[in-house]
């Protein structure tokens, strides 16, 4: 019986880390920068969340709207006063000052919300039978608005001008401003929208799970886990690799127990590092 | 001249803390020096080698761990007990090292990050060895001055072994690899080799100091182990002393622990912020380092240090001209 409901939740957690990974790739891609303050993006999402509609008694959808734009800001600043001026740093700088904007994050958000965690009961109750199983609504929203906001960005790359500027960007820098794209606009734009899917993602799992403001780094490395299962820029492969570990973590820990369950995920990764550096469908690291 | 002497003056005041210094003033002493051979150890691998290193505290909580279960589960000594946590530190980094180095820049960063979280979960499941969350508790020592001189001695260890390193031609080799591995290997230095040697060197010192902590502390629980504020604490050291350099751990370790003391008293609720700034500030206004600085400023003498900036900014800038030939005469004359 159970494997039919281990499969579901493990494709709905899934879709969460699809739209994590998909903003950490976004800004790999253009910035080739690691963004170690993601998961902070998502702590900040789920906690103002529950500010917000458990706290001043928002609706929902209106969180789901201004909660990406508060982290789009914070993401958006955090180009501007630091990363901006790096872009020709080694590497080893840019990976040094975003893990320093995380503590900071995280300690901003301790000072605000406090240690403990923080739950938002009430929000989009009730169960749906799914293929005979039952499944919280908060979850089925929490997945499609994942998934689809995910697939809506992969759009915008694949199909529109902008996404076309944002992939020429992140193949060829020297040749997209030769041919006339703004590199600041679009790696601007980039990180304002990479930061504002970290929040979108926070919103969508505190109905659901319990928030604090350490959860981004336990957070952050599934993601990391995801975009090197999947390959770094790849946006298939990383939503791909997203549902395939978010199964493979529910289903693991059900056999070994949840805290084994979770190091599956960091094992699974260092075995595609080791054997497929590149990961799945990966377009490897310029250096 | 001046300098070495106010230089011999500091160490050998450090050297005898225990003696005169009050409790506070020997558990200040004790955590610098923790923190200056984890900067250390990380300068080997983080500042010569160039490897963006965000798991030396794996090797630390392993260590820490190792001892804590040897005292405990087999009553043997901690001055035994940190010799073989440190054994069991090169036992873990020799294939790790095989294996992880195989990764370059960011992959190899975050290999590593993952690593440290795999290791806290694995210590935080297999809790009828390691007693999970609730962590292992040693008798209290007595008497912290064994535990004070073996820290003592590790640093100078460190410290010397680093001012070898960099008057050698493997501290070149190493900077090679740093520069760019892909011309370093076609010059024919065996970087895998040197990549996988200098990581599990500096693995050795951060598990030896890992058992020494524990018993120090008389208690290790995962979070203490592999704390992500330790990380981040050493390598802003690191950062803040100068990377790659002889002096960069020592001095960092010094400022910062004074820092962190003001702060830590008056702000412990900002603690992470404030050691997140100071390392933004470094990286933006500062990523060569204090001693670089003061290399620069003259206030230090010019090691190869500032010699390699030179030619690395400049490699046409013609030669400083020799000063005249009557100002020499004159200098001797007087």
């Amino acid at each position: 019986m159970p494997v039919s409901e281990l499969l579901i939740g493990g494709l709905l957690l899934g879709g969460l880390y699809a739209l994590m990974a998909c903003g950490l790739n976004l800004i790999f891609g253009v910035m080739r920068v690691i963004n170690f303050a993601h998961g902070e993006l998502l702590a900040i999402g789920a906690l103002s969340t529950v500010s917000l509609v458990g706290g001043y008694a928002f609706p929902f959808w209106a969180a789901v709207l201004l909660v990406p734009l508060l982290t789009a800001a914070i993401g958006l600043l955090m180009y501007k006063l630091v990363l901006q001026r790096l872009v020709h740093a080694p590497m080893i700088m840019t990976l040094l000052a975003t893990y320093a904007i995380s503590t900071i994050l995280v300690n901003a958000a301790i000072l605000t919300w406090g240690g403990g965690y923080k739950g938002l009961p009430g929000v989009l109750t009730g169960s749906v039978q799914l293929l005979g199983v039952n499944v919280s609504v908060s979850r089925l929203v929490a997945f499609l608005v994942a998934l689809g906001t995910s697939l809506a960005v992969w759009w915008v790359l694949e199909k529109t001008r902008f996404g076309r500027a944002v992939r020429s960007v992140s193949q060829a820098p020297e040749l997209a401003e030769i041919s006339g794209i703004s590199l600041d606009f679009v790696r601007n734009a980039t990180f304002a929208l990479g930061a504002a899917m970290a929040g979108l993602a926070g919103v969508l799992m505190a109905p659901t799970f319990a928030s604090d403001p350490q959860l981004g780094a336990r957070f952050l490395i599934k993601a990391f886990a995801v975009i090197i299962v999947g390959g770094m820029g790849s946006y298939p492969g990383a939503i791909a690799a997203a549902l395939l570990l978010g199964v493979v973590e529910v289903v693991g820990g059900y056999f070994t127990g949840a805290v084994i369950g979770s190091a599956l995920l960091f094992l699974l990764m260092l075995a595609v590092l080791l054997v497929r550096p590149r990961g799945l469908l990966g377009v490897g690291a310029r250096t | 001249m001046k300098t070495l002497a106010i230089l011999l003056a500091a160490g050998f005041l450090a050297l005898t803390v225990p003696f005169w210094g009050t409790d506070y003033a020997v558990s200040f002493t004790i955590q610098m020096l923790v923190f200056m051979i984890l900067a250390y150890s990380w300068n080997l691998i983080g500042g010569y080698t160039g490897y963006t290193h965000f798991g030396q505290v794996c090797f630390f909580g392993v260590g820490g761990y190792t001892g804590a279960l040897l005292v405990t589960k087999l009553g043997i000594a901690w001055y035994f007990a940190v010799p073989l946590a440190a054994l069991m530190g090169v036992l873990l980094a020799v294939p790790l090292g095989m294996a992880m180095l195989r990764l370059k820049g960011p992959y190899f960063a975050i290999g590593m990050f993952g690593l440290a979280r795999v290791l806290e979960s694995f210590v935080l499941g297999f809790d009828s060895l390691t007693q999970g969350g609730t962590g292992l508790y040693l008798t209290p020592l007595s008497n912290l001055k064994p535990v004070y001189f073996t820290l003592v001695v590790l640093a100078l260890v460190m410290m010397i072994a680093t001012w070898r390193l960099d008057n050698s031609r493997l501290g070149l080799k190493l900077l090679a690899i740093r520069e760019d591995e892909q011309a370093a290997e076609a010059l024919g230095v065996r970087t895998t080799r040197l990549k996988v040697g200098t990581f599990v060197v500096s693995a050795i010192a951060p598990a030896a100091v890992g058992a020494l902590y524990a018993a120090y502390l008389g208690f290790i629980d995962p979070p203490t182990a592999f704390s992500p504020v330790m990380e981040l604490t050493t390598i802003a050291i690191v950062l803040l002393g100068g990377m790659g350099t002889v002096f960069g751990p020592l001095v960092g370790a010094v400022v910062l622990s004074v820092i962190n003391e003001l702060l830590w008293a008056r702000f412990p609720e900002g603690y992470l912020a404030i050691v997140g700034t100071l390392i933004l500030l470094a990286v933006l206004f500062m990523p060569r380092g204090i001693v670089n600085l003061a290399m620069k400023k003259g206030w230090l003498p010019a090691g190869r240090g500032l010699l390699r900036q030179l030619a690395r900014e400049d490699g046409r800038a013609p030669p400083k001209p020799a000063p005249p030939l009557a100002d020499d005469v004159k200098r001797v004359q007087a």
